[in-house]
């Protein structure tokens, strides 16, 4: 492999593990979050981000588990699929990148970034749901803004590793011919 | 999978080992040690040829089709 080509990896590999640690942290904030605005709601406005859905939770309890579970779920998942990037190219040998583990991994990305998109989707359909109901959900968008790029990204990525799944089985198979 | 390599058996009959195979097929024993297992995907005419020569053998000694019924 090149010395570019390495260099942007080993540039690729620090920027997955800032966005990896800034992603937890937003996941650990959004949770601890939630637990105040059940426990100690007035504290709220000292608390990371100032999601404070207080008043949505006085309203309709419904409204706030369901918008709450969406915006808990997006950012875990979120957390997760960076650990996945991590953990990829932690262990991939780019010298032979073609194994059942990198298979696996590629696979796994797909199916969380689809995840991540459709959830986005269905939340953001509910908060605009909520919003013709009265309540105020403008400060949630920042949330599922991007729904339809994750969608998009997990079918090529899903393609991607369907593709290359198909490539290690052959390669197997060449292994095997003797 | 239905195919059965019996190369165990025709080396046993010509009271071969799988070293001496090895050196006389032109192959690694790890790759013999593939075929004699089963665990082979496929195998070439040629290996199929040098094997047959050197064991003084047809195709059908080494390999057998036994259908699912009769396992």
């Amino acid at each position: 492999m090149s010395k570019t080509n390495n260099f942007v990896f080993w540039g690729l590999y620090i920027v997955a593990w800032l966005i990896f640690v800034g992603l937890s942290i937003d996941a650990g904030g959004l949770l601890v979050n939630f637990f105040f605005s059940l426990y100690k709601p007035e504290f709220i406005q000292n608390l990371y981000q100032k999601l404070d859905l207080t008043e949505m939770y006085k309203d309709s309890r419904l409204a706030f588990f369901g918008i709450y579970s969406f915006i808990l779920a997006i950012s875990i998942l979120k957390a997760c699929l960076f650990y996945i990037v991590i953990r990829l190219m932690h262990k991939m040998d780019l010298s032979k990148p073609f194994n059942t583990f990198v298979a696996r991994q590629i696979s796994q990305i797909s199916y969380y970034t689809l995840s991540i998109g459709m959830l986005s989707y269905i939340a953001r359909q509910l908060a605009e749901d909520l919003m013709c109901r009265g309540f105020v959900t403008n400060n949630l968008n920042q949330f599922w803004a991007d729904s339809q790029a994750f969608i998009l990204m997990g079918a090529v990525i899903y393609v991607i590793a369907t593709i290359f799944k198909k490539g290690v089985d052959i390669q197997n198979e060449n292994e095997l011919t003797i | 999978m239905p195919i059965i390599v019996n190369l165990d058996v025709m080396m046993a009959k010509r009271k071969m080992s799988l070293n001496e195979l090895s050196e006389k097929v032109d192959l690694t024993l790890s790759n013999l040690s593939i075929l004699k297992t089963g665990k082979a995907k496929a195998i070439r005419f040629t290996t199929l040829d040098a094997i047959c020569k050197v064991l003084d053998c047809q195709p059908g000694d080494i390999l057998e089709y036994v259908g699912d019924d009769k396992k």
